[in-house]
């Protein structure tokens, strides 16, 4: 019964808190100017404010929550393992990498779209990366190794690029791009991430299926007709380029890809297939109300997002790493 | 007719040989039993048969195709293959991975469409797991769930099996419930090849048994002609007798 409602349910949430996202703020709107204001009239600075500023902000959030849990999920089932994740895989990592050398370097000046496409050459260079190495190995472990291996070599460039910055504004760029946040979000930057986010989502929908047999173990999946290279390759890819999308959307925010789908999986009989699409919206959800809880929090410097998300999600990651038999490698 | 043959097949892990030239044929209608001592390459022989490890040398054919060329969901639907048993992922319903091994048709879990759900059904009441079957998997004992597996591989309703000790870990009343589920596969028409470390039950239900010893098929027939103490010595390095039907080993060579 609970399944039933539970796609529907997080919807309907997702489309409430993204109301309540452009109703809230450092100045509350009352309701009815919102709707005023959504349908044209009001006059036009709440126009300005929902259209420019709380919209495209409240979407920017959900967009990259739901690319991060969507791909959390996907990779959780492939990989069988509740704390794979974009940023265990090194991926969003990587994003980030490139997306602070397009800042160090100046690329951004002559280009302001050069910023998010960086981000997601990041992203596909290391989904490349894994996506090779998943042709010619056998071992999940052995993946995971390659991501923890990319994400720290990523980090320690990027410390390095900080360590070199050459003013403190450049460091202040680095440094938002490295926390995550959405802050300052227009349909245009909306516009260029969504293909990427939605041609990844499409990929790992479409291929769900395959990550329900992978419950039974590689050689007991490929036993029941599953074809495990091409389930690795489009996965893979499939969420480098939702994280890709989602980086350069908001920079770099790490653990809610493996909070929602832990939440959802008991919601959904803990089929890796079935988790996909309750992930990716309850990843979309928690990031909008992390976002208004950030906005209407009165400090002098606006919290990032991503602070946030790993204030909440670093400890939960550690209580399901504490969960996991030992049997399960 | 589905046949699996295996002819002179040979496998190697960097210099190791782990099967050299090894025949044999598995069609509908046999229990086959392969016997052999830990390290006698008795799970090579199978990954390489199903086409899961590239050969050196031989080959390996299912219904006629060779079956490093089959596609997976090929190759799913003539064999069912249950390698020897790993804990699940995720604590799933049994239901559900059951209805796995429809995957083969296609069968999404959740929206189960007719002939995939009747499958599944079929091998929930064959494989006595009805009152079963809203448990999740983590919540079953190590009998249940080798039945749990056992109806998995029923559900796809291939013509043939390939069981990698099925019965491990499982006390004895168990493992006499597992044989007798996969001899009733097989008089229903079904072919099946298992590899078990029970000499005796492997004679009580084998209509054929294949001894390995070190990459080598040394023995292929029927239990009457092949089980002899000496065969028993020879692979397993253990001196045995035979008393009144009761194979008796005494120890260690």
């Amino acid at each position: 019964m609970v399944d039933r409602w539970l796609t529907p349910g997080l919807c309907a949430l997702s489309v409430l808190a993204i109301f309540a996202a452009c109703l809230l703020g450092s100045t509350a709107m009352p309701i009815e100017r919102v709707f005023q204001a959504f349908i044209g009239g009001a006059d036009e600075a709440d126009r300005l404010v929902v259209w420019t500023i709380r919209l495209p902000r409240a979407l920017a959030a959900f967009l990259t929550g739901a690319a991060l849990g969507i791909s959390g999920a996907a990779l959780q089932g492939l990989l069988r393992n509740p704390l794979a994740e974009p940023g265990v895989l090194g991926v969003s990592a990587s994003a980030s990498l490139t997306a602070t050398s397009a800042l160090y370097f100046g690329l951004v000046a002559f280009n302001p779209w050069v910023l998010p496409f960086a981000a997601i050459t990041g992203a596909l260079i290391a989904t490349a990366l894994l996506a090779f190495a998943a042709t010619r190995t056998q071992s999940v472990v052995t993946l995971i190794l390659i991501g923890v291996g990319l994400s720290s070599f990523s980090g320690a460039l990027m410390s390095l690029l900080m360590n070199l910055a050459p003013n403190p504004f450049s460091l202040a760029d680095m440094i938002n791009w490295m926390l995550g946040s959405v802050a300052n979000r227009s349909f245009d930057e909306i516009g260029l991430a969504l293909p990427f986010i939605g041609g990844g989502v499409a990929l790992l929908l479409a291929t769900r299926r395959g990550l329900s047999a992978l419950t039974l173990g590689e050689e007991a999946a490929s036993g029941v007709g599953l074809n495990l290279q091409h389930q690795r390759i489009w996965t893979v890819l499939g969420a480098g380029l939702a994280t890709g999308g989602s980086v350069a959307l908001a920079g770099a925010i790490g653990f809610v890809g493996i909070v929602a789908p832990h939440v959802i999986r008991p919601f959904v009989k803990h089929d890796p297939a079935r988790s996909l699409v309750p992930s990716a919206l309850l990843a979309g959800l928690i990031l909008v109300i992390a976002d208004i809880f950030v906005r209407i929090l009165p400090s002098t410097n606006e919290l990032k997002l991503g602070v946030v998300a790993a204030l909440i999600g670093a400890p939960a990651f550690v209580w399901i790493a504490m969960q996991r038999r030992a049997g399960h490698d | 007719m589905t046949d699996l043959i295996v002819e002179s097949l040979s496998l190697k892990a960097g210099d190791a040989t782990l099967v050299n030239d090894a025949s044999f044929k598995l069609s509908p209608g046999e229990l086959v039993i392969l016997l052999g001592p830990n390290g006698a390459g008795k799970t090579s022989l199978i990954r390489g048969a199903l086409g899961f490890q590239a050969l050196v040398s031989g080959s390996a054919s299912l219904g006629g195709q060779d079956t490093s060329k089959l596609s997976p969901i090929e190759r799913a639907r003539q064999i069912a293959y249950l390698p020897q048993i790993r804990p699940l992922a995720w604590p799933n319903q049994v239901h559900d991975v059951v209805s796995l091994g429809r995957f083969s048709h296609g069968a999404t879990l959740g929206k189960l469409t007719g002939s995939d759900a009747a499958a599944v059904d079929r091998a929930i009441v064959a494989c006595d797991l009805t009152h079963l079957a809203h448990r999740t998997t983590d919540s079953l004992s190590g009998g249940e769930l080798a039945r749990v597996h056992c109806a998995r591989a029923f559900a796809s309703e291939a013509p043939l099996l390939i069981a990698d000790e099925p019965t491990a870990a499982l006390d004895p009343r168990h493992q006499f419930r597992i044989l007798d589920l996969i001899k009733s596969y097989v008089s229903n028409g079904g072919g099946a090849l298992l590899v078990l470390h029970d000499i005796e039950l492997a004679a009580r239900y084998a209509t054929r048994l294949i001894w390995m010893k070190d990459g080598q098929i040394i023995a292929n027939g029927p239990p009457a002609e092949t089980l002899t103490p000496e065969r028993i010595s020879d692979v397993y390095r253990v001196s045995a007798r035979i008393e009144a039907g009761r194979i008796i080993m005494d120890g260690a060579l």
